[in-house]
């Protein structure tokens, strides 16, 4: 870390002692969402989300593809997360860093495990099946990757619509309906700073974190965890975050349905 | 997840498919101390998962800017021998799933090292698995924990990890490889015994909050029996040249 | 009476200031797997690497001179520097084997040596760091006893290296690495009296 990232978490620890968010935000608090479907036209799917300062953009591709020889009445899905370099000074090119497969196999695990994706209505014919391909690029870096994430990746699949495939072609131009999805999950990460736990954590409270928590829900289920840094979390802490968790499902899952024009 | 077409009754007259209870670990073995390199080791025997732990360092960082003049820095990689798994080949080298598994890993270690004690250095934790049958990655952290503690690195606690998670509606610990395919829900927890404080939590499937708890308090009654099985390992070495002049 | 702990296991409830121990919340913690000596209230560690400190007296090799400034290979991750005293007589030359004590370790990264002594001859063996005060003994009296039964001279270097010449090398080795292995167990220094002076009244 740099020298600067420490003075500036010592702030953010010396604001928490008084019960103070350095944006001034309650402990259960996301920032700003803004959803922004369909702003690649090339894509099948995309959505743009702003997180505060922190953009992320979903693309959604589908190939004509095989179903896995363990689910040959399915079609499949698969997710990808490039923190782009030019999203913060510390990301850099290269081959994908463990943060970047963390990010792109938790989202994956909430999305997957909350059967959000009809993988069966992807079947086309016996051995042709539509592979999802889902890429998230890391615009700008300010904290809380994983929900900022998750929201992009649900409101770019809402937004996906599936090409025409015929005469074993698929018709690019031609989109002829929505992808089938059964279910919306959305994820809520928490910081635990010292003995203060905090939603949506910005860049500065990211870096002060000793501990971090990411609970994907549907709203009636808890889906997808995924804990991370060193600190360690109690068993209470966790049922508190999963509580929180459940209740903000329905005000998320309402952004992305009013942005998208499409509800479940 | 393999098809569900495929899927096996995991749950029949009230057992599992292995013949256990709900909250009932697979048989677990542990030894320390096994590879003479290696600064630490271990090795353990859970069901049919065999898993060797082996630790080196406190050593010289590589590369060298990376040193931390406050502390150690922890270096883990979790990998799968090609030949592990029943189903195929497997590839050489950690894959996706192992990279995150090694991260997630290493801040577990991260927590309970005494990073401070060994200033300018670095401490790797190498978890190889010989053979896996659902739940390697709590073994994994098991059995590192003793290599780690077998290497007299400094450490506040000896961290256990095992899973548990739901099938149909009961909540069941420690999958073997099938029922992690056709579950409904699994979650890995490492555990720092001395206070229960969650070092490692990841999950997937469906959970109600309710049956979260229910899951994670039979993690910790579990945990009783894997900390007395670390200890027990630690033990052992010691013991067997004890006996030898009728000491315990 | 002593027994084995684990990292984590509690020792006293109360805080006591301890080697290889930490204190949380009032209580104290086993910070390694050791020997616990109630009565004592002490550590002895089983396991681990040596922990440079000042003032240990270690053994090493020469590895590379230049101007007076030596580099000691101590057999240990950090570098280790030795600066010649102004009034040095016979330089040191590489490959030599030194005995030495740790003067300062700069920037907690390279250790500087002093009162260098050099090791003439005789042979090397590598032990566990952390049975070092074990095979030296309080006072050093398990070390000295076994140069008294088998005449031969020996430095113990806390980085695990110990340097052996004259009398009967092969004798004094074997009951280090019996040391290394019995550590944990009571009645260390009778066993390796008894074990010396019958081997040596066999004459061997």
């Amino acid at each position: 870390m740099e020298a600067i990232d420490i003075i500036k978490s010592n702030y953010i620890r010396e604001l928490l002692t008084n019960g103070v968010r350095e944006d001034a935000r309650g402990p259960n608090d996301f920032r700003g969402v803004s959803i922004k479907p369909g702003i690649i036209e090339h894509a099948e799917g995309s959505a743009q989300v702003d997180l505060g300062a922190t953009k992320v953009l979903a693309g959604v591709k589908l190939v004509m593809g095989e179903p896995m020889a363990d689910t040959p009445d399915q079609g499949t899905i698969s997710m990808a997360a490039e923190l782009l370099p030019l999203a913060s000074a510390e990301y850099e090119t290269g081959p994908p860093s463990p943060q970047s497969i963390e990010l792109a196999r938790v989202v994956d695990r909430g999305i997957r495990a909350g059967n959000c994706v009809d993988l069966a209505d992807l079947l086309v014919a016996e051995g042709k099946a539509w592979s999802v391909f889902v890429d998230l690029y890391i615009l700008n870096y300010a904290g809380n990757l994983f929900d900022a994430s998750e929201l992009a990746v649900m409101s770019a699949l809402m937004n996906t619509k599936v090409p025409k495939y015929e005469d074993d072609k698929v018709v690019r131009e031609e989109r002829i309906k929505d992808i089938k999805l059964d279910n919306i999950v959305t994820s809520a990460t928490f910081a635990k700073i010292g003995d203060h736990v905090l939603l949506d954590m910005n860049r500065n409270e990211e870096n002060a974190a000793d501990a971090r928590l990411t609970v994907a829900t549907d709203g009636s289920a808890v889906r997808a965890m995924q804990k991370g840094l060193s600190g360690g979390i109690s068993v209470k802490e966790i049922d508190d975050m999963v509580g929180i968790a459940l209740a903000k499902h329905g005000e998320l899952k309402n952004l992305m349905e009013k942005a998208t024009k499409r509800s479940l | 997840m393999a098809s569900l077409a495929n899927k096996p009754d995991l749950i029949v007259n009230g057992k599992r498919i292995d013949g256990r209870d709900f909250d009932e670990l697979r048989p677990i073995k542990i030894e320390a101390g096994m590879l003479k390199n290696a600064d630490g080791s271990a090795y353990v025997e859970w069901g049919n998962n065999k898993i060797l732990a082996g630790v080196y360092g406190p050593k010289e960082v590589f590369p060298r800017h990376m040193a931390d003049p406050a502390k150690a820095i922890i270096k883990c990689r979790y990998t799968m021998a090609p030949f592990s798994s029943l189903a195929e080949h497997g590839r050489t080298g950690p894959n996706r799933r192992a990279i995150e598994i090694s991260k997630v890993t290493k801040e577990v270690f991260e927590n309970v090292v005494m990073l401070n004690e060994f200033p300018n250095s670095e401490i790797d934790i190498f978890i190889e698995v010989l053979q896996g049958d659902g739940g390697t990655r709590a073994a994994g952290i098991t059995a590192a924990s003793v290599a780690l503690a077998n290497a007299g690195i400094y450490m506040r606690d000896l961290v256990y990890a095992v899973s548990a998670g739901r099938i149909e509606d009961k909540i069941v610990l420690d999958f073997n490889m099938i029922e992690d395919n056709y579950s409904e829900a699994d979650m890995p927890i490492a555990v720092a015994p001395r206070n229960n404080e969650i070092l490692l939590l990841q999950m997937d499937g469906g959970l109600t909050r309710e049956q979260l708890k229910q899951a994670i308090g039979m993690v910790l009654e579990a945990g009783k029996k894997i900390s007395a099985m670390q200890k027990e390992a630690l033990n052992e070495n010691y013991r067997k040249v004890a006996e030898q002049y009728g000491q315990k | 009476m002593r027994e084995i702990v684990v990292p984590g296991e509690a020792v006293a409830d109360r805080p006591v200031r301890m080697h290889n121990t930490y204190i949380d919340g009032g209580k104290t913690y086993a910070a390694t797997v050791g020997l616990f000596d109630r009565e004592h209230n002490e550590i002895i560690p089983l396991e681990g690497g040596w922990v440079p400190h000042i003032e240990d007296v270690v053994v090493g090799i020469v590895k590379t001179s230049k101007n007076s400034v030596y580099e000691i290979d101590l057999s240990y991750f950090k570098r280790s520097i030795l600066i010649a005293s102004k009034f040095e007589r016979h330089p040191l030359k590489v490959g030599e084997a030194i005995e030495a004590s740790i003067k300062d370790i700069e920037d907690r990264k390279t250790i500087i040596l002093y009162r260098e002594r050099v090791l003439n001859g005789g042979t090397m063996m590598e032990v566990k760091a952390s049975k070092v005060p074990r095979i030296i003994g309080k006072n050093s009296t398990m070390v000295n006893q076994i140069s008294e039964l088998t005449g031969a001279s020996i430095t113990v270097g806390r980085n695990g290296i110990v340097w052996l010449r004259g009398g009967n090398v092969e004798l004094a080795a074997e009951a280090i690495l019996k040391i290394e292995n019995e550590a944990h167990i009571k009645g260390l220094t009778e066993r390796i009296r008894m074990m010396l002076e019958d081997r040596t009244r066999k004459g061997e």
